[in-house]
């Protein structure tokens, strides 16, 4: 055996390398492992390790004065650098807000460092020291976990009390999706869901309603049905399996339509979560609906959606297009002045509709989607202070209305929709408050708050490659029994890791 | 020298076939020069034609980009480097070539065996380093680990060891010595193989780009290469403005290249002279 | 005697200053990243796990399909790449009016650094602007080149082979001018054709420089990085993740991983040295060196 491996390290070349596949993944390279004893389970509040509240974790966590601001820029303006992942227009506004709080005040002065993409902040920020970190981070909402375990964060919940901070106005949802083990540790900046994208005038010509989208999974197969027996479309739905879409991100979403929860311990959010309970009857149930969308509903699969645009442009496909998909909220924008500049021809702007994401529960609640601040510690308490400043100021309701309007994120807060501009467009506009009305309407219980793991982002790559075989046809259990074991398997990775 | 001449038909062929391969190779960069020259929103309009004339976009993509920043951050570090490369260069191979010392092939296969180590098996540990020296954000770390190459000691050792070893024995007897020798007998005949060396660590280092990625977060440190993946992803909605960074990212160099053609040939050949 | 000591001392003093680098920065980071590569790092620390991490990564999907990519994409840039160089070189080779604007031409791709080509190609290949995509694929093809699972690889190839022309036709050509003219002209006397000429004369005469050529070629193939991160960031299905982007590209399992990348860059670095053994036995012996 050993010489055989050794034989093949010799014989290095594409044409031999089939010879050494070990059919393992990377990330299990060198980490000798007994076999998790793992039973999968979806009875909805299982915890391994019941939520304590006494002592405060909080009082365990690094502290923030924010009295510790006037102090310091009694002297000099506080400059704090912010490291974000937002491109093109987002960053634009992002900038154009900065610069408004940075002309506002001149106890803190902030720096933008655009870090090349969501990808690039975490990668970077991982790989710092305390040194080299900046005061003040975005990070996607799969990064809770992680950015707990690099201790390097002053939990936002203690400028907040410090500075007794109001977040009655706050969505519950929102503040929630960041907050563990009774602990706020970042404020949601950029909100998003999934919905459901249709083309109007193919559910016309389909006779269905083109003002009603359907909301359960029941509905969503008669649609389509529907859709493609009368011609009006060669495709009904387009899927795929992008990790932060089909693939990862829309399933933890139907879970907790379904009132269950993706991992244990409330999906990692009374204690670090230590496998996941997709792969139970719920799970199967889920992935076994979704595939007869393919089989009896005339669904096309578009692959991994690498691009991103592929779903959206299967509604455009000059000889074979679809009627609907499902997208992220925050697409709607750019979906939008893409069709006015007339990629599908006889569909015009007003004529894309959007609907809640269906699912169990009639399609109602989301998870929250996005991106959140986090607070950096160890730069000194002052700087500690002036980025809370400037995030107070970014989640203030006068800027989130500005930002969900030039956007397409859900504001943070219920106050932000009494101010203009994001009042006028909720009313002129109907399609951008669909993703608000959804998120706003979610179960409550534990559930509703996604799942937090460590290796967050990787689990979801596996899920996503289940969900790629069961869109192409293969067997449901089969496969997420297998990407439960390879979740499980990083979780278990990550755990021994971060101890 | 008849059969180095081509006649009649076959010329035309030739000069057609020419032609097509010149059209060809440059075409990607004419297509860049005329997206650069075009307002925001016209890329997509006369794609091939130089239409709506203007300059606005390469100077909206200068400031957007930092690009001016960008190209001082790589003169500076290519420069710095180039000059450190050639002078450490030019001393080890004056021992290698004119001294006597113990261990001497050893040590010179010590240092030509670095030749084998790519740069990336290095770069993990090399940017803890940075990192524990707190050197990430600063011109130390992108030149403190290029100021020395196996490379240079080699073509350098090569053409010193042409000069007769009398000339050594004879300047080091008379009252020029050793170093006198050295910057006023070796260095001048090596010139031509010295200026391949400088126009080959210059490019080298002006071209770096995983290394400028590794061991920066802040975009006042970004070189050209890493300027021009910032401007990338965050615009990407505006090709013509990253097509217009691309442009000016690549003018400076091409002039450079331009007016130093013959060291570039050298230095681009000196692996394939037989050693 | 007095004579050695002095020439040691000075050596030493002149060897320090490149000494002390390449320690620094080559042999002392090779050397811990050959014990770092056994490591696994969390976010704050990283655990020994010993030396069969190298085996398991090695044998690691992810690894051994980087391995088949790297080497389809040698396989594609570097012999499309050389025909291209040398048929260049030769077809401006012959004195002819107005030649060096030809040879001007064909060595300025290597004036473009892997960002500039990168970037330029992304946009010629991009469905939503590049004209090349539509050419080539039909109205503005969807998935674009770059995004198709069966084209990404032979995109990105795409750009690579024009950034590399420039450098393989400069060194094709001064290649060819080392070739002594009286040996075609004795050729030519003999009633070779032009073919003939040119597989008997040219081809063994540069095969040093062509030898040059592939190994250098080859390796940076191998070192692709650039193109892949500006491209197609190791997508779409990881059909363009080299050797080289999974240790250093974004968003995979080596990516927060210090331990790991430096596993996967060691592997890399084993993989380069038997690629030049195997290129300098296989290919030395077919090498005319001349006389």
């Amino acid at each position: 055996m050993s010489r055989r491996v050794v034989v093949c390290m010799v014989v290095v070349g594409g044409v031999f390398a089939a010879s050494c596949r070990s059919g393992q993944s990377l990330t299990n390279a060198g980490i000798d492992r007994a076999p998790t004893p793992v039973t999968a389970s979806t009875v909805p509040g299982q915890t391994t390790v019941p939520p304590t509240t006494l002592p405060r974790k909080l009082d365990s966590l690094p502290p923030c004065d924010v009295a510790a601001l006037d102090t310091a820029a009694a002297t000099a303006p506080v400059e704090i650098t912010f490291w974000h992942g937002l491109s093109n227009e987002l960053g634009r506004e992002l900038e154009r807000l900065t610069g408004v709080y940075n002309a506002s005040q001149n106890k803190v002065k902030v720096t933008l460092q655009f870090q090349g993409g969501y990808e690039e902040t975490i990668d970077k920020y991982l790989q710092s020291n305390t040194d080299s970190r900046p005061d003040m981070v975005q990070m996607p909402e799969y990064m809770v976990q992680q950015m707990i375990d690099t201790k390097s964060i002053v939990p936002t919940q203690a400028c907040a009390e410090s500075a007794k901070y109001d977040t009655s106005a706050f969505l519950p949802q929102a503040l929630g999706a960041y907050a563990t083990e009774g602990v706020q540790w970042s404020m949601p900046f950029n909100m998003s869901v999934p919905v459901l994208y249709y083309l109007k005038p193919r559910f016309t010509a389909a006779g269905l309603d083109p003002e009603v989208s359907p909301r359960s999974l029941e509905e969503l197969l008669a649609t389509s049905k529907q859709l493609v027996s009368s011609g009006a479309s060669a495709y009904s739905l387009a899927l795929d399996s992008d990790f932060d879409g089909g693939g990862g991100w829309y399933i933890e979403q139907w879970l907790a339509k379904s009132g269950e929860f993706y991992a244990d311990n409330e999906n990692g959010r009374a204690a670090p979560a230590t496998h996941v309970l997709y792969d139970g009857a719920g799970g199967v149930k889920l992935l076994t609906a979704l595939q007869s969308m393919v089989t009896e509903g005339g669904a096309v699969y578009v692959g991994d959606n690498a691009s991103g645009q592929d779903t959206f442009l299967k509604l455009a496909d000059a000889t074979k297009p679809a009627a609907m998909t499902i997208g992220t909220s925050a697409a709607l924008g750019p979906v939008l002045a893409i069709v006015r500049g007339g990629i599908i021809p006889g569909v015009l702007e007003s004529e894309v509709g959007v609907g809640p994401m269906p699912g169990p529960n009639d399609g109602k609640g989301a998870l929250v989607g996005g991106a959140s601040l986090y607070i950096v510690d160890g730069k000194g308490g002052a700087k500690a202070a002036a980025s809370w400043d400037y995030m107070a100021f970014l989640e203030s309701a006068s800027s989130q209305s500005q930002w969900a309007a030039a956007t397409g994120y859900i504001p943070v807060r219920n106050d932000a929709l009494t101010l203009d501009p994001i009042k006028s467009l909720y009313v002129t506009d109907p399609r951008f408050k669909v993703a608000y009305d959804q998120l706003t309407s979610s179960l409550p219980g534990p559930t509703s708050q996604g799942p937090v793991i460590g290796p967050h982002k990787a689990v979801r790559r596996v899920t996503a490659l289940a969900v790629a075989e069961v869109l192409s046809g293969g067997d449901v259990q089969t496969a997420l029994t297998k990407a439960a074991q390879a979740a499980n398997d990083l979780i278990t990775n990550y755990n021994a890791q971060n101890k | 020298m008849a059969i180095d001449q081509v006649y009649g038909a076959r010329k035309v062929g030739r000069y057609l076939l020419l032609t097509f391969m010149a059209f060809v190779v440059i075409f990607p960069i004419y297509m860049m020069v005329v997206g650069a020259l075009k307002p925001g929103n016209k890329v997509l309009v006369n794609p091939l034609l130089p239409t709506d004339f203007t300059t606005g976009t390469l100077t909206e993509a200068w400031r957007t980009g930092h690009l001016g920043r960008a190209l001082w951050n790589s003169a500076y570090v290519s420069v710095l480097i180039t000059l450190a490369q050639v002078v450490t260069s030019i001393l080890a191979a004056y021992a290698f070539a004119f001294l006597r010392f113990p261990g001497k092939t050893f040590v010179f296969v010590a240092f030509l065996a670095t030749l084998l180590v790519p740069l990336e098996a290095t770069l993990t540990v090399n940017r803890r380093t940075m990192q524990s020296l707190s050197w990430i954000n600063s011109y130390k770390a992108l030149t403190i680990p290029f100021l020395a190459t196996a490379f240079g000691i080699f073509m350098i050792r090569q053409v010193f060891l042409t000069i007769p070893k009398e000339m050594h024995e004879a300047a080091s007897m008379d009252g020029l010595g050793r170093l006198g020798f050295l910057w006023q007998v070796a260095v001048p005949l090596s010139r031509p193989t010295i200026g391949a060396l400088t126009l080959f660590s210059f490019l080298t280092s002006w071209n770096q780009y995983l290394w400028p990625t590794l061991v920066t977060t802040n975009q006042k440190f970004n070189t050209v290469q890493t300027g021009l993946k910032t401007l990338k992803l965050a615009a990407i909605d505006k090709p013509n403005l990253v097509i217009a960074g691309t442009v000016i990212v690549a003018l400076p160099i091409f002039v450079v290249l331009i007016a130093f053609q013959r060291q570039l040939i050298r230095g681009l050949t000196a692996g394939a002279v037989k050693g | 005697m007095k004579r050695k000591r002095r020439d040691s001392g000075l050596a030493a003093l002149m060897l320090v200053p490149s000494g002390v680098i390449l320690l620094l920065f080559v042999v002392y980071p090779l050397i811990k990243a050959v014990w770092l590569g056994q490591q696994r790092c969390g976010v704050t620390k990283c655990t020994n796990n010993g030396f069969d991490q190298y085996l398991d990564a090695f044998r690691s999907n992810e690894f051994q399909d980087a391995l088949i990519v790297t080497a389809k994409y040698a396989l594609i840039t570097v012999p499309i790449g050389l025909v291209l160089g040398v048929a260049l070189a030769v077809l401006a080779d012959k004195y002819m009016r107005g030649v060096g604007i030809f040879r001007t031409i064909f060595s300025s791709t290597v004036a473009t650094s892997v960002a500039v080509a990168s970037v330029m190609w992304f946009f010629l290949l991009n469905p939503n602007v590049g004209v090349l995509s539509e050419w080539i694929g039909g109205i503005a093809k969807t998935p674009g080149l770059l995004q198709d699972p069966r084209s990404a690889l032979w995109a990105v190839s795409a750009s690579s082979i024009w950034a590399n022309l420039g450098f393989t036709f400069i060194v094709v050509t001064a290649g060819l001018q080392g070739v002594p003219k009286d040996l075609y002209e004795s050729a030519y006397v003999d009633g070779a054709g032009g073919f003939s000429r040119f597989t008997n004369v040219t081809l063994p005469m540069i095969s040093p420089t062509l030898l040059f050529a592939t190994v250098v070629l080859t390796t940076r193939a191998f070192q692709s990085f650039g193109e892949v991160d500006l491209l197609t960031e190791g997508g779409p299905l990881g059909k363009t993740t080299t050797l080289t982007y999974l240790a250093y590209g974004s968003g995979l399992p080596t990516s927060n991983d210090d331990g790991l990348r430096a596993t996967v860059s060691v592997l890399l670095f084993a993989v380069l040295l038997a690629l030049a053994l195997v290129q300098f036995r296989g290919l030395e012996k077919r090498v005319h060196y001349g006389n």
